[in-house]
């Protein structure tokens, strides 16, 4: 009977909206969050990777949902909550790498101090991976954010368009844009 | 930018946006044209795209990050629980004797300052509100004395 109860309990968590979780959480009802977390864990951990460094990956998202959990309260709906964490995921990566630069400039930072820090990968493809992740954090903002909303999110370019309140064409001509600053940066 | 260069812009904005499409959608993408350009970006998309190969998170993996999430987010709850308000370790006066014996001396202080004006209330005033005399201020000033002095000692402690 419990069980069964649970299981339509999880059954209808699932199918629920964010904001109706988020409201469900919001009045004690803890399993709510559990359902938002397992939906939009895979696009905070595939946005992180591309722009932090591998060994850091899971700690800097399990920052973003703590963080996302201390200030569901003042999530007022005035977007969508994958909005909203994708904002939160933004200024999460940027603390991330200002508490970096307090201790050590990452830009300087010698690569092979961070392959070192990461076992089980070689240590080209890892160069390689911070290299381009090093070039993706240097470009400007707009750029950064269309490379990662199509290849971490993997959004059509219709759907950047509709997120961004751009037309496709304007939306393809700024991926197009991005890619040149970065094989720009990439080459220097 | 004439009509033709905003034609070709267009065209190559196009055919990036297909290349990336087809790549990302694990098909080996056909060797584009022979313009030099794109040719160019189409390698810094394969590089990206080799360099972040799809990986997902599977579900175990997804559970034990949910399960370290709450055990810490407990932790801090109960941190944030066994900590007492700042307030609470202030008015701490087996912690902070200091505290307690400074809230005094302000009392005194108070006390001192309110009845400065009959200090120098010429005697035999007929002036209403001149009930206090000086003995209250010499009360008061001796008191602070003796605190200062029981500060001064335990500090010396």
């Amino acid at each position: 009977m419990t069980t069964n109860y649970m299981q339509n309990n999880l059954i209808s968590l699932q199918d629920a909206s964010d904001e109706l979780l988020i409201q469900k959480y919001l009045n004690g009802e803890r399993d709510a969050f559990d359902a938002l977390y397992h939906r939009h864990l895979p696009k905070v951990y595939k946005r992180v990777r591309y722009v932090v460094p591998p060994n850091e990956v899971e700690d800097v998202t399990q920052e973003i949902f703590i963080a996302a959990l201390k200030s569901l309260s003042s999530f007022r709906g005035d977007s969508k909550f994958g909005t909203w964490l994708r904002t939160l995921t933004n200024h999460k990566v940027a603390e991330f790498y200002r508490k970096r630069t307090r201790k050590q400039e990452p830009q300087l930072a010698p690569l092979s101090d961070a392959i070192a820090q990461v076992a089980g990968s070689t240590s080209q493809s890892l160069e390689d991976r911070i290299f381009l992740q090093r070039a993706l954090l240097n470009l400007p903002e707009n750029y950064q954010e269309i490379l990662l909303l199509r290849f971490a999110e993997d959004l059509q370019f219709n759907e950047i368009a509709e997120l961004t309140n751009q037309n496709l064409e304007a939306t393809k001509s700024l991926f197009r844009r991005a890619v040149t600053a970065l094989r720009n940066h990439l080459e220097k | 930018m004439t009509m033709d260069q905003r034609d070709e812009s267009t065209q190559q904005d196009n055919e990036l946006a297909d290349f990336v499409d087809r790549l990302l959608d694990g098909k080996t993408p056909p060797a584009s044209s022979t313009d030099e350009e794109l040719v160019g970006l189409e390698k810094t998309l394969l590089r990206l795209s080799d360099t972040f190969p799809p990986e997902t998170l599977d579900e175990a993996k997804s559970k034990q990050m949910l399960t370290r999430l709450k055990a810490r987010m407990r932790r801090e709850e109960e941190k944030k629980a066994a900590k007492p308000s700042f307030w609470a370790r202030l008015f701490d006066l087996q912690a902070n004797p200091q505290v307690g014996l400074l809230i005094a001396v302000a009392v005194v202080v108070v006390l001192v300052v309110i009845n400065v004006p009959a200090v120098f209330q010429p005697v035999g005033s007929t002036l209403s509100g001149t009930a206090s005399s000086g003995g209250s201020m010499y009360v008061g000033l001796g008191i602070l004395v003796l605190l200062f002095i029981g500060y001064w000692v335990s500090r010396k402690k």
